[in-house]
């Protein structure tokens, strides 16, 4: 079994369980089937931002990068007006991000602690200028993609991309993968070494494992996954932004995730659903919006000690 | 009004009817759904109240025009972002099923609303941000702007530098959109009167740290300079040029937002500042008094740019209801209707061109004891060239 | 590039950069001796200018302005300090991300809700207004060579401050052993809260100072916040020396950026710290 608690599993039964079943409930092109979307590809997005912070320990503040890339790289590779194959271009997508992850991560791991922060957003702030300032790129305006790619393999369709409903069930599909893969590699071997190395890296080095090239894999993987949750992002509603990549975007992904409880993988769902639940709720009360959502995480900072996955945990586990 | 009433009908609505028919036609008595995407927080805030505020101040004056309907207003925050603005325009296409989407303030906010809701059956009017690909090349039938295009204010002040005499022009401006076109329209028309733009600089934005180039242009020594810049960096920029010293040495021209709802906060340093704008504060238009009074009566103080904007998209509304007598049910004659409006704008009459762009009066500006003195009119019925649209 | 023009650009870029040092200081001094990293510092500077704006406006002076403003600053430290920073200190650092975060929501609602959203400026106080001939045909204005001696002088008190007396040699001692400062009988608590609140007034009183010089909008705040972690960054976290080269440092090239590459120079702050962490990962002067 690779969900361990057995908060996780129930938690995850239930959101799968009614995840599959809200389409059902909502109209199909129904604005709540895209922010549903919406919420499952931010969720895929923070859940590679929690592995890396929680579970390999870099805390990283530049992670949009690799999700505002997602959706530049798929409008860069692909021709303007023809429809590609979505899975062809996603593993394109996905390989491109891992190289540049590669070469940012090589970089980026000489340094530690605080200033491998500081590092990560400065080479964020800087692609994301780069994408500003170039008008090439559409600059601060950002860029469409026209036409949607189509999902089929070996000329079998299953999806189409235009159909709200449709998306939603790819986001979700993404969500289990993410979730599998992160549990998968946290449970392999290797995964072992990189949360030893986290806890103890000096015993992990003198054991004779090489803690930068771990942490290297980690970081790319998780960059990878970061970039294929832009690219849905940028598909559900055809546009890129430079906007993706701030390091406003980075924070709130991370706020979400300690929210949700640092490093526990599926709290990232539930941090996320909740996060974007109160700030819709909000939104909606009252133009002073920020009063209430500032107000809202301050308190459970001071209440939640392990976040919201960490409160459930308390309750169910006796 | 009331939100949370509106959330919470709008949850009600949307998970009860579920599976239910969704295109819902309003026919006349049906109330007029109205949704404002502007920024409420964040840099531009104050253009977003400003225009909301115009707006709903067309609509209760013109409350008679509307045949009864009521009016339902949603207004949600895009705090300038673009990559929240397909969510909420969604929000206002499928979730509460608008007439009317008023927004929004910001260029790439434009994009990703656009994006959502070109060709569909809702009406978009644009009541501020001025990108060219809006009524360019994604121009639609669906979509309207009441407030300009960035070539429309600049693009006469060229000609304008040409008569001051000046043969030299520095231009500078932030590297986006706005700053970008603002530019090439002046630039278009400065050159092919046989003027020269000696250096143009596009600074990255949002920064304001313009000292080192207001130093450069006292070491160029350029006849004027012309710019582009809004909101706080306006406010900077003339500043800065005055701190230096060059106020009354190097005349300084830009498109008209460098001193529009600035001029408290630049003060003395934005005298003698020449811009070219489709308004002035004490523009001697009759229907200008009685919206300034109206809007001071209303609010508490007086309107802006931004306010006039938003007042016309009221109007362009309330007119259009008007002529089909309230029932806005077919979108095709909504559109067809809109097209054919003479709005009685506080800036003076104006219609909308084929690529649904205001053909409007370009004023010459110079601030005199800190307020926009019209000096002439720059450029009569102008109207932007839409690049690029087929409409 | 003539010599002149060269000159007058020098000067320039070493006036935005003492600016500059002046709201990393607090930054890097609630850092390195707490180990908090105030995400809410850009919020503070913020804070700073509007009320310095709203009192120049209600008292009709810039100086009873300020010096009402660095007070409500150094106590509104205080309150923050012992309300909230407090209860994190034996928590996880990303904790204290959070709760920063959480705050810079709150300070851009309630200037909202108290101020408004139009932009602001300050006119630049009479006995400083008028400006001394540089060039041909450019003068150089007295504020801001007052504002540039204002920063220096903040330096010099900080380094005297943190070298030469008692309270700096207990956050000296701070920054290295917690156990030590209270086995010398010093209450640790109240000195975190006398260090946080200094931070806090800091960035306050850089807001002030810049109030006349900038323009005073809403999000003011996040916009010096990442330039302020570069330069901090660049010095070393923590070390007052460090962000002091390190302000003039990113002063001098953003400014020679913003002239000679215009369209490049949002870019080339963050090359160039990454180019500092290439060669020392802890940045010139740290520790």
């Amino acid at each position: 079994m690779i969900f361990e608690k057995r908060t996780e599993r129930i938690f995850l039964a239930t959101f799968f369980i009614i995840a599959l079943c809200i389409p059902l409930f909502l109209e199909s092109n129904s604005f709540f089937v895209g922010k549903a979307t919406t919420i499952l590809i931010l969720a895929i997005f923070v859940m590679s931002l929690d592995f890396l912070v929680g579970r390999v320990g870099l805390v990283t503040l530049g992670h949009a990068l690799f999700y505002g890339l997602g959706g530049y790289l798929f409008v860069i590779l692909t021709p303007e007006y023809e429809a590609v194959n979505f899975w062809i271009y996603a593993i394109y997508v996905m390989c491109v991000s891992a190289f540049v992850a590669l070469v940012v991560g090589v970089v980026v791991l000489r340094t530690s602690g605080i200033y491998f922060i500081m590092i990560t957003l400065a080479i964020s702030q800087m692609v994301y200028y780069f994408f500003f300032d170039s008008l090439h790129f559409g600059g601060g305006d950002g860029l469409f993609i026209f036409i949607k790619p189509d999902t089929s393999i070996f000329g079998l369709s299953f999806l189409n991309l235009d159909n709200p409903t449709h998306f939603y069930y790819l986001a979700l599909l993404g969500v289990l993968i993410t979730l599998l893969t992160i549990k998968i590699v946290l449970r392999s071997r290797f995964g072992r070494i990189v949360e030893a190395s986290r806890l103890n890296p000096a015993r992990t080095e003198a054991l004779g494992y090489n803690i930068f090239s771990f942490k290297l894999i980690s970081y790319v993987i998780g960059s990878t996954l970061a970039a294929y949750a832009g690219l849905l992002f940028a598909l559900q509603y055809g546009y890129v932004n430079p906007q993706f990549m701030t390091w406003e975007m980075s924070g709130t992904a991370l706020v979400m995730s300690i929210l949700g409880g640092m490093g526990t993988i599926y709290g990232a769902i539930l941090g996320t659903i909740t996060y974007e639940g109160l700030q819709y709720f909000f939104e909606h009360m009252s133009k002073d919006w920020m009063l209430f959502m500032g107000g809202s995480i301050i308190l459970m900072v001071l209440l939640l000690r392990k976040g919201l996955a960490g409160y459930l945990e308390k309750l169910l586990e006796k | 009004m009331n939100r949370t009433k509106t959330l919470a009908r709008a949850i009600l609505a949307t998970t009860l009817c579920a599976g239910l028919s969704t295109s819902a036609l309003a026919a006349a008595g049906d109330p007029i759904k109205i949704g404002l995407m502007l920024p409420f927080s964040g840099i531009y805030a104050q253009l977003g109240e400003a225009g909301r505020d115009g707006l709903k101040l067309a609509l209760k004056e013109k409350v008679s025009e509307l045949h009864g309907s009521p009016i339902e207003f949603i207004e949600l925050d895009t705090e300038a972002k673009p990559s929240r603005a397909p969510e909420l325009a969604s929000s206002l296409l499928n979730q509460h099923k608008v007439d009317f989407v008023i927004g929004p303030v910001h260029s790439g906010v434009a994009m990703g609303m656009i994006k959502m809701l070109r060709g569909k059956d809702t009406i978009m009017i644009i009541p501020n941000a001025g990108s060219a690909a809006a009524t360019g090349p994604l121009c639609a039938p669906n979509i309207f702007r009441t407030s300009f295009s960035s070539w429309q204010p600049s693009y006469p002040m060229g000609k304008v530098a040409l008569e001051k005499g000046y043969k030299k022009i520095y231009a500078i401006s932030w590297n986006y959109g706005m700053g970008q076109e603002s530019l090439d329209a002046f630039e278009e028309s400065f050159t092919a009167g046989g003027g020269e733009i000696v250096k143009k600089v596009l600074l990255p934005f949002p920064s304001t740290n313009f000292q080192p180039n207001v130093s450069d242009i006292a070491d160029q020594n350029p006849d004027a300079v012309f710019t582009f810049f809004a909101g706080g960096g306006a406010i900077k920029f003339v500043k800065d040029f005055d701190a230096m010293g060059l106020r009354g040495k190097i005349p300084l021209m830009g498109s008209g937002f460098l001193t529009e709802g600035t001029l408290t906060a630049q003060g003395d340093a934005a005298e003698g500042v020449m811009t070219g704008l489709h308004y002035a504060e004490q523009l001697d238009v009759p229907k200008n008094h009685e919206f300034r009074e109206a809007f001071n009566t209303e609010y508490g103080h007086y309107p802006d740019i931004y306010a006039v904007q938003g007042y016309d998209a009221g109007q362009a509304i309330t007119n259009t209801v008007n002529l089909l007598k309230g029932d806005i049910s077919d979108k095709q004659a909504v559109i067809s209707i809109m097209e054919g409006l003479i709005i009685d704008s506080p800036r003076g009459a104006f219609t909308f061109s084929k690529a649904h762009n205001p053909i409007q009066n370009i004023y010459l500006r110079e601030v005199k004891d800190g307020v926009n003195v019209v000096q002439s009119i720059a450029a009569e019925a102008l109207e932007d060239p839409a690049r690029g649209c087929k409409l | 590039m003539s010599a002149e023009l060269f000159f007058v650009q020098l000067v320039n870029g070493i006036q935005y950069g003492l600016l500059l040092f002046l709201i990393a200081s607090g930054l890097t001094l609630i850092f390195g001796v707490m180990g908090i990293l105030n995400l809410a510092h850009g919020s503070m500077y913020m804070v700073g200018a509007y009320l310095v704006w709203y009192f120049a406006a209600v008292t009709g002076s810039f100086t009873a302005a300020a010096a009402l403003s660095a007070v409500i600053a150094l106590g509104l430290g205080i309150l923050i300090e012992r309300l909230l920073i407090q209860r994190l200190y034996n928590r996880n650092h990303l904790d204290q991300v959070l709760l920063t975060i959480g705050m810079i929501f709150v300070f851009n609602a309630l200037q909202s809700i108290l101020w408004g959203n139009d932009p602001h400026g300050v006119s630049v106080p009479d006995a400083l207004s008028g400006s001394i001939p540089f060039t041909d045909n450019s003068s150089y204005p007295i504020y801001r060579i007052f504002a540039a001696l204002v920063c220096i002088g903040i330096a010099a008190a900080l380094y005297f401050v943190v070298s030469k007396t008692r309270l700096g040699m207990l956050i000296r001692a701070g920054e290295s052993n917690r156990e030590m400062v209270e086995a010398l009988g010093v209450n640790i608590k109240n000195l975190y809260t006398i260090v946080f609140a200094i931070g806090v007034m800091l960035a306050a009183i850089s807001g002030i100072i810049a109030a006349p010089i900038r323009s005073i909008v809403p999000g003011m705040g996040e916009s010096v916040l990442i330039t302020c972690f570069v330069v901090v960054v660049i010095g070393g976290m923590g070390s007052i020396k460090g962000a002091f080269v390190g302000a003039l440092l990113v002063g001098v090239i953003s400014t020679f950026a913003a002239v000679l590459i215009p369209s490049m120079s949002n870019m080339i702050i963050y090359i160039f710290m990454i180019l500092v962490l290439l060669v020392k990962p802890q940045g010139l002067f740290s520790k």
